[in-house]
């Protein structure tokens, strides 16, 4: 029996150590790559040697393996995933539509590469996360920016870096750098999803169609709603991004170098795509931008805990721990622009907390207005993770014993007090004391 | 006549009559004769006699109200009670001090509640100084117990009140009749059951006793009855807002008698100490505060005070001066002062330090005023117009009797009769504008039966009076009607002469003399009279305890259905939803439901609420009736921004409960539509017809709101009987005209046996937002492959075939 239990513990015990979830916050390397044949792992391999030397254990597989898993015992077994198959009309082995979605709803990040020929299943994963991918057989044309070595059908084309997303968590030094080649798909995403990022949009000269068809309707996209790049950041901070060219990420590509097919234009010796294929990996697979809370602290100035519930007019400290990823460890968040609100329906206090060092503080004075506030710190930024912090406290009024005593608006009210007390003794003194002379008179005779 | 009253004492009191009659009442007003005959008991029987009685109706009264415990269990009941007892359980669990100060965070999230400052505490302050006394007798005993039992206590309490008050008022006798009368009549066992542990319970006893005090300051014009009228109304003051009543009263009552010219020295004394002990008590009540010299409502008092100060002036400058000089100046005086108090109190009031009447003070006024200005007034059921039905239901014969009381009393007036007389005529009124105010007719009423069935003799003289009419108007009509042929038709003539025959004595002569006083009165008469009057007190007793036992006996949040064999089912969806809720949901979780179910939830449930029974504010009411007359996305907004976990609605369709959510929803439009008019219009909820119906026919903007869909949500696929459709509503009689509808901001969470109570979940915001339109179009293919299960293989298109020693080709 003891024997048993000890086995029982033991397992028990291997299972903790063995079993682990998505491991959130890019400390997670477990990385799956789905691909359409085993070559592209070949034509691709720069960018996954790039992965690989920043310590991820990359697990290649085709789509169509029948032992396809991301989950074993209900736990998933990778953190990310990277689908470099837009050929695929379904998955093998466990892997659905659905569980892919499940896997980014659970926090999983997702580096998706499409092309021209797309299928259904990432056009219905897009889809869920709010993407449109164009036609099956379109790709983008540009007869403007199409790259020297174009084939004649401009759908190899030259993307200025100026057209990429102003963020440097996300796209590193690629804007000031050299011109990206990308030949693919066009997205279209609807502008009023907040949680999208058009990563790089297309020039304004281009659109979205079947290079060898002739154009008898209106293109699916065209000019700057064409998007080549896009991300999707979930609200559970899962990252997602879609990239419509495969090529994109080729060792050709990487390598290549770019001239506009204009008059005059300027060559460059090596492509930009590289840099920003890093960048974009680093960002989508959380080593950049992501930051967390280490820890609220809140109290009366003067103290050390916080009260069960704070009383009206009374100044209080907040102090909130942000920390960064960076390089794999947490290091105090470097920003200055952290703001603190005191709310109860409407922000009655809002104020920037000052840094120091990671412990962002501010001390204020609570509104003279009692009620069930909250202490939000909702740092948006983009980039970097949803920062959110939600703290309920109580704000109770007065007790009866905290009002002032004496106050000088009272003092007509004591004085009347007093003098009356200082009458009726008057007043009673006389009325027992007193004798009326007549009477007095009257009595004696 | 005063010779008349003084032999008219019951029976029971007798032989104190000729005692009475041998010592006449010297320089006593006339008023204390009553009481002084009442007191001759050399003997002391009758005293025993009378505690004896007074012990049985304190008996009776409290028997009767136990119905509730014997049919259900010791329990709260409704609603105000819940918070009544926690507020209690608080204070007993804590200290007053802690009472006193107790911020409630769970009550109007994210507003919070000051419970000391917005309470009436003399109730949890009774029932907490009760069970201290019992615990340091070491009887323990569950504050919950003493709770449910205190209404029933304070009943007899009240019982000997109204007693010493009726005494004061006529008699020993009378006083009898209204204890006994007091403690079964259903207007007041209405709100004095068992378990309902609510501020009227005390407060009428307060009430009475206060009266009781005050007649007798009146009386005796001592400092000492008035300081002590001031005392009990402190106690009336913490114990119900109904203070403002007695506020009125007492002023009006010196009004009156100045104006009739009654004033005396004792009245001045009386009201003088009164009114100032009392207001300075009463602004000891934190939640009463500085009421009383900043509201309309007690302007009324401090105004009669200032006028009974100049009256008194003015008297003492007439001793001084000759009559003639100061007949003259008098009324100019008395103009002058009353013209500048008013004067005074309008300028106070427009300058904004006297806050002008308060809306449901208004409505009192004027009926119609609650209807258009303050809907949440009139949603309450007890503030409804009262019907005559209910006049009935809840005083029976004492409604028909009590007139009569009130006619003795005028006959015979004396200081404390004109009171009493006040008393009815505006607790009349006001009982007639909302049905609760039934509850401050009720112990008038009971009085003034008293008086008038106590004075048998006069009655037998009325009944007398009124057969001697009936005679005088047939001797009439047959003048009229037989004048010409006056001799042809005897035989009317004679059957009328022996119809009187009867009662000799009565003179039948035209000129209708006063019947003769009492000596001669018919003995048949007298004895048909008692008779009747005691068969109808007998159906009085019996329609009192079938009044108690079926129509106030019922807690409400247990409810007791009868089957087809008689058996009784009890339905108790409230107790099992609210104790899912304290199981199931996160410690700080915040239920979002009418504010009916507020106080509930609290006590019940132990969890967060944003609105209650206490309805103080009104914006934060119509804020979640806006959100549960939105349709689900506009609701979910709402509910976010007022963090909104849980959505409790209470759903009657399915067995055919009426007072559910869905038939008090007109409400809940009507009140968002107060605060928010351009959102919600009341008219968009009715039919094109101008019919609420939740049947297909029923407007769409109903179909799709919040309240509805929660209500109905799934209902569709249930068919509670063969005969009706699925989806019957068996509370309005309809099948329901949305069915099917899926929730998006919302998941059903708990739903009770009976589906009375139904809990919602409020889900986060998506995670993601998918392009809907776009995933409509995608064509998803059947599986190609056959092989199901785990190891499948996946299709990829355009897959290059590798064939040994080719190099790769695409297939095709």
């Amino acid at each position: 029996m003891r024997k048993l239990f000890f086995l029982l513990s033991t397992l028990v015990l291997i299972q903790a150590i063995f079993s682990k979830g998505i491991v959130p916050n890019g400390q997670g390397k477990r990385l799956l790559v789905l691909l359409d044949t085993y070559s592209i792992r070949e034509t691709h391999s720069t960018f996954f040697k790039s992965l690989r030397d920043r310590g991820f254990q990359i697990t290649f597989k085709t789509a169509d393996e029948p032992d396809l898993a991301l989950t074993k015992y209900s736990e998933y077994i990778f953190d990310h995933l990277a689908l470099f198959c837009p050929n695929v009309a379904e998955f093998g082995g466990n892997i659905t539509t659905k569980s892919v979605v499940d896997f980014i709803d659970d926090g999983g990040n997702v580096l998706v590469a499409a092309s021209s020929q797309l299928a259904e299943p990432i056009r219905e994963i897009a889809g869920e996360c709010g993407i449109e991918f164009s036609d099956e057989g379109t790709s983008v044309i540009d007869r403007f920016n199409s790259d020297v070595n174009d084939d004649g059908q401009n759908t190899l084309i030259v993307s200025e870096a100026q057209n990429l997303i102003n963020n440097n968590l996300i796209v590193g030094n690629a804007k000031s750098g050299a011109p990206l080649l990308y030949r693919g798909i066009a997205m279209t995403a609807d502008p009023e999803n907040p949680l999208l990022l058009e990563i790089l949009t297309a020039s304004s000269y281009s659109y979205s169609y079947n290079p060898s068809e002739k154009i008898s309707e209106y293109p699916h996209s065209v000019g700057k709603g064409t998007l080549l790049i896009s991300a999707l950041q979930a609200r559970n901070n899962a990252r997602v991004v879609f990239v419509g060219s495969l090529d994109f990420f080729s060792n050709d590509f990487f390598e290549s170098a770019v001239q506009r097919a204009a008059v005059n234009s300027k060559r460059f010796d090596k492509s930009g795509n590289q840099d920003l294929a890093v960048s974009l990996s680093q960002w989508v697979f959380k080593e950049k931008g992501v930051i967390r809370v280490g820890g609220i602290d809140h109290h009366k100035v003067g103290e050390k805990r916080p009260p069960v519930a704070y009383t009206i007019k009374e100044d209080i400290v907040y102090s909130i721990k942000i920390e960064e990823m960076v390089n794999g460890k947490w290091v105090p968040f470097q920003a200055k622009d952290v703001q603190l609100e005191f709310v109860r329906l409407d922000p009655f206090v809002r104020t920037t907390l000052t840094n120091s060092n990671g412990n962002f503080n501010v001390k204020f004075k609570i509104p003279d207005v009692y009620g069930i506030f909250k202490f939000v710190v909702d740092y948006n930024r983009i980039g970097y993770t949803h920062l959110f912090s939600s703290t309920q406290v109580s704000v109770r009024p007065l007790e009866h014993t905290q009002y002032e005593r004496f106050i000088p608006a009272a003092f007509p009210y004591y004085a009347s007090a007093f003098s009356m007390m200082a009458a009726v003794f008057l007043f009673t003194f006389i009325q027992l004391y007193h004798v009326d002379e007549e009477k007095q008179n009257i009595e004696q005779m | 006549m005063s010779n008349v009253t003084k032999r008219n004492v019951p029976s029971a009191t007798k032989p104190s009559t000729s005692a009475a009659a041998q010592k006449p009442a010297k320089q006593e007003p006339e008023s204390i004769v009553h009481s002084k005959n009442d007191a001759h008991d050399p003997t002391g029987v009758k005293t025993i006699l009378i505690v004896a009685c007074l012990g049985c109706i304190w008996l009776i009264g409290f028997a009767s109200r136990l119905f509730s415990v014997i049919r259900y269990e010791s329990i709260i009941h409704e609603f105000d009670p819940w918070f009544n007892y926690r507020a209690t359980y608080h204070m007993v669990t804590t200290s007053f001090y802690e009472f006193l100060n107790w911020f409630d965070e769970r009550a109007w999230y994210p507003l919070g509640r000051i419970v000391g400052g917005t309470v009436y505490p003399g109730l949890m302050i009774t029932s907490g100084g009760i069970h201290w006394l019992l615990s340091n007798m070491n009887i323990t005993i569950h504050i919950r117990e003493i709770c449910v039992f205190l209404a029933p206590f304070f009943s007899g309490l009240t019982a000997i009140s109204t007693y010493l008050l009726t005494k004061e008022l006529w008699s020993q006798g009378a006083g009898l009749f209204a204890a006994a009368f007091i403690g079964i009549v259903p207007g007041y066992i209405s709100r004095s059951v068992a378990g309902s542990y609510d501020n009227e319970g005390i407060a009428i006893f307060a009430l009475m006793f206060t009266y009781y005090l005050w007649i007798k300051s009146v009386k005796t014009g001592r400092v000492f009855w008035a300081i002590l009228t001031a005392l009990s109304y402190f106690y009336m003051v913490s114990a119900w807002g109904g203070y403002v009543f007695i506020i009125n009263l007492i002023p009006l009552h010196v009004f009156v008698l100045m104006i009739i010219g009654r004033y005396s020295d004792r009245i001045y004394v009386a009201y003088s100490v009164f009114y100032i002990i009392g207001t300075i008590l009463s602004m000891q009540i934190p939640f009463v505060g500085f009421q009383p010299i900043r509201t309309s409502e007690h302007m009324a008092a401090a105004g009669t005070f200032a006028l009974i100060q100049a009256y008194a002036f003015l008297n003492y400058l007439k001793s001084k001066l000759s009559a003639k000089e100061f007949r003259s100046f008098f009324i100019f005086a008395v103009t002058l002062a009353a013209g500048v108090v008013f004067a005074g109190v309008v300028a106070l009031t427009y300058f904004g330090y006297i806050a002008p009447w308060s809306g449901r003070f208004y409505s009192l006024w004027d009926t119609g005023y609650a209807k258009i200005h303050i809907p949440i007034i009139t949603s309450v059921s007890e503030h409804q117009p009262t019907t005559w039905t209910s006049f009935f239901f809840d005083l029976h014969i004492l409604a028909c009797i009590f007139p009569a009381g009130v006619w003795f009393c005028i006959k015979e007036l004396n200081d404390e009769r004109v009171f009493i007389v006040l008393y009815a005529v505006f607790a009349s009124y006001f009982a007639g504008v909302m049905v609760r105010l039934i509850l401050t007719l009720t112990p008038v009423v009971c009085i003034l039966s008293a008086i008038a069935l106590s004075n048998l003799n006069l009655v037998v003289q009325i009944i007398e009076i009124f057969c001697h009419e009936i005679n005088i108007f047939f001797r009439t009509l047959e003048y009229y009607l037989f004048d010409e042929n006056i001799g042809q038709d005897k035989s009317v003539d004679k059957e009328l002469k022996d119809k009187s025959q009867y009662d000799e004595k009565v003179p039948r002569s035209f000129p209708l003399s006063k019947p003769q006083q009492d000596k001669n009165l018919n003995p048949n008469l007298k004895t048909f009279v008692v008779i009747a009057l005691a068969v109808l007190l007998v159906l009085f007793a019996a329609h009192c305890t079938w009044v108690t036992s079926n129509a106030y006996s019922s807690p409400s949040i247990v409810l007791a259905t009868y089957s087809e064999s008689g058996q009784r089912q009890i339905i108790d969806d409230f107790r099992e939803a609210y104790y899912w809720l304290r199981k199931n949901t996160q410690d700080d979780a915040r239920i979002m439901s009418w504010w009916d179910y507020g106080y509930q939830i609290a006590g019940m449930g132990n969890r967060t609420t944003l609105v209650d029974n206490n309805t103080w504010n009104n914006s934060h009411i119509a804020l979640v009736g806006k959100a549960m007359s939105s349709n689900e996305s506009e609701a979910y907004k709402i509910m976010r921004e007022l963090d909104v976990d849980y959505v409790l609605v209470i759903f009657g369709g399915l067995i055919g409960y009426s007072g559910d959510d869905i038939n008090k929803f007109l409400w809940m439009v009507r009140i968002a539509e107060g605060e928010h008019p351009k959102d919600i219009r009341e008219s968009d909820y009715f039919t094109e017809q101008g019919e609420f119906r939740v049947d297909a026919g029923g407007s769409k903007t109903l179909l799709n709101c919040l309240m509805y869909k929660l209500s109905y949500y799934r209902f569709g696929e249930i068919q509670v009987d063969y005969r009706t459709p699925p989806g019957f509503d068996r509370t309005r009689n309809v099948e329901i005209g949305n069915k099917n509808f899926k929730l998006e901001h919302l998941e059903e969470a708990f739903t009770s046996e009976h589906w009375i109570v139904r809990i919602f979940r409020v889900k986060e915001p998506s995670n993601r937002t998918p392009n809907k339109d776009l995933l409509r179009k995608i064509k998803r293919n059947k599986s190609v492959h056959s092989k199901k299960g785990k190891k499948r293989q996946g299709v990829i298109k355009n897959k290059p075939v590798v064939v040994k020693g080719k190099s790769a080709t695409i297939k095709k």
